[in-house]
């Protein structure tokens, strides 16, 4: 995934994150029945995003440092954060 | 020998190995400031992942996780759900504090925030509100300690005892070794409780019921309320679901905001350990299903322990367990209260000279670090006092801190992303929101959907953040871009601030997408 669209999609999952835990989202599973792995429907709910977490910041992580690397040369960071090309890079490349 | 005499050479042990660890950790950093407060800047992945972790994961996880789960049922769901949403943004944040550091020299979240906003007011008032936010918070820790002593030892060994020998030991690793002891035992701790946590929760359901399915079919049957949110209130009363959601946002903002945490980004490596720490974070955090699953064992436990947050414990010498492994429970319980209480002792140190005192006098560095390890002591003793008295209102202090504590973040947004900013605006940001939390800490019945008051402070506190900072003179920009750059902005190349994602509290960048991410929350 670019640079960009995981970005994105991490901001996207923020969102949906704190609407499906919090009041209304989390009324869209707040059932104990199916239960799923021994656990009620609604902590199942809370954990399942809570690993999705994970991942997203995973695929994130991933992404920007595909990008950082070749531009900074410096794959442990550093100051990289502030030397990326940023704005200029073109969308979509990967 | 007799059982707890058999327990008490095994929490023994374990103590010991903590001290031997604690005491190790700090023979290679550095005798300065730097060294001691941020170790020599030098943690890297494993240490931070485990600092991270069992910082965050307190007594108040270890015992009242278990304590919420078993009296309030689904109420506890919000302790899963606010860490992820607090930590995701770190992952831009925490690198950009951390460079900051390096380049400025800051070591704490005052000086941060008064670099940009250069105001000796600002950096004394930060601190005041850290250390008066952390007494009550070592306090739980160091009563949590003493409570799972005295209960394993069948009482042999009194709260005062337990709680003073832990917390010797703490006071010696922290004072001889700064923050490299804090990094060590953490990791070393953390391993511990998540190992105990997990064990734990799988074994008691299988003990008690069959297995974790049986176990909330049974729960289901009986007590159906409590495995919905939001769950019960601290009465048993239906918990509101305006109290649950700003529960979950407000420690979600406070949670990188503690001071203790915050500054930790301080001590990483480098910005890839920060980024990694955060990516690894959620792993941590599915630890306390295992902890909620010990909770709801003892819901229809045919006996109930006098407080609910000594349910674990309780459960623990109620299901005639191997002794070993009351043992090991007992280390796993003081690993979180202590791997929680050493951070703050020592954040308490650095933040008191650091933020109170520098701004106000010159010290030389030996006598900074000095200072430190005074006020780590003085903090210990202040809080050993209180966590002998027998007042529950500590908990409701420890929320309150919330409320006080997550009213930084809008200041810290504001120095690292929004260049109009200014001293004037952060200053009446912070006071406004402060007042407007403590004005709806002691008057509860005003709060509108039951809010946590932390939540109505920002509401408070943004507004008038901006409209401030919009009608007071624009900072100097030079001062700005040193501040954010290190160097002069060069023609026509703008850098590209506000645009990253976690430029929340930044009104100019309406055009990315920022939402879920602001001091708003949502």
């Amino acid at each position: 995934m670019s640079r960009r669209n995981a970005r994105w999609l991490f901001v996207a999952f923020l969102a949906a994150y704190t609407v499906a835990l919090t009041w209304p989202g989390m009324l869209v599973a707040n059932r104990i029945e199916p239960r799923i792995l021994g656990l009620p429907l609604s902590f199942f709910w809370v954990a399942l995003w809570v690993a999705a977490g994970f991942f997203v910041l995973l695929n994130l992580h991933v992404a920007e440092n595909r990008e950082r690397e070749p531009a900074g040369g410096e794959p442990d960071g550093g100051d990289a954060g502030r030397r990326e090309p940023g704005a200029q890079t073109p969308e979509g490349v990967d | 020998m007799e059982r707890w005499q058999l327990i008490t050479v095994i929490i023994g042990a374990y103590l010991a190995l903590t001290l031997g660890i604690g005491l190790a950790a700090g023979r290679k950093t550095s005798d300065s400031v730097t060294g001691f407060v941020a170790g020599d800047r030098n943690f890297g992945l494993l240490v931070m992942y485990f600092v991270t972790g069992a910082t965050v994961f307190s007594a108040f996880a270890f015992l009242g996780g278990p304590g919420w789960a078993y009296s309030r049922g689904a109420a506890a769901f919000y302790i899963l759900a606010y860490g992820v949403l607090g930590m995701a943004p770190w992952y831009y944040v925490g690198p950009k504090v951390a460079e900051l550091g390096r380049r400025r020299g800051y070591v704490t979240q005052a000086q941060l925030v008064s670099g940009r906003f250069e105001s000796r007011f600002l950096s004394t008032f930060i601190a005041a509100i850290t250390v008066l936010a952390f007494i009550p918070y070592i306090t739980l820790q160091m009563r949590g300690a003493g409570i799972v002593i005295e209960s394993v030892t069948d009482g042999n060994i009194p709260i005062w005892v337990g709680a003073a020998v832990a917390y010797g030991i703490v006071l010696i690793y922290v004072l001889s070794s700064g923050v490299a002891a804090v990094g060590w035992t953490n990791t070393f701790q953390g391993i511990f409780m998540v190992t105990i946590a997990w064990a734990l929760g799988l074994y008691l359901p299988f003990r008690l019921y069959g297995g974790v399915g049986p176990m909330f079919e049974a729960i289901g049957e009986a007590r159906p309320e409590l495995l919905t949110a939001p769950g019960l209130d601290g009465a048993g009363a239906p918990w509101s679901w305006g109290a649950y959601s700003s529960a979950i946002l407000v420690s979600a903002i406070g949670i990188t905001m503690w001071p203790h945490i915050f500054m930790k980004a301080f001590a990483a490596r480098s910005d890839e350990v920060l980024r990694r720490t955060v990516v690894l974070f959620p792993t941590f955090q599915l630890f306390l299903i295992p902890v909620f699953l010990i909770g709801f064992a003892g819901v229809l436990f045919p006996e109930a322990p006098e407080v609910a947050d000594s349910i674990l414990p309780f459960m623990i010498m109620e299901t005639d367990l191997p002794t070993l492994v009351v043992g090991l429970f007992c280390a796993g319980a003081l690993s979180a209260s202590m791997s929680t209480g050493d951070a703050l002792l020592h954040a308490a140190g650095s933040v008191f000279v650091e933020d109170g005192l520098g701004p106000h006098v010159r010290l030389s560095e030996k006598r900074q670090k000095w200072l430190m390890q005074v006020v780590v002591l003085v903090s210990g003793a202040i809080a050993y006092y209180f966590a002998l008295d027998e007042d529950s209102s500590l908990v409701l202090l420890l929320l309150t801190a919330y409320g006080i504590i997550c009213q930084l973040a809008p200041g810290v947004i504001a120095a690292l992303y929004w260049r109009r900013a200014t001293t004037r605006g952060v200053v009446a940001g912070l006071l406004s929101g402060t007042a407007t939390a403590l004005f709806f800490f002691f008057q509860p019945d005003l709060k509108p959907f039951e809010l946590h008051e932390g939540i109505l402070g920002l509401l408070v506190h943004v507004p008038v953040l901006v409209l401030v900072s919009l009608n007071t003179t624009r900072q100097d920009s030079a001062h700005v871009a040193a501040f954010l750059h290190g160097v002069e902005p060069e023609d026509g190349v703008e850098p590209e601030d506000g645009v990253e994602p976690g430029a929340g509290v930044a009104p100019e960048a309406g055009a990315e997408p920022t939402a879920g991410q602001g001091p708003d929350g949502a």
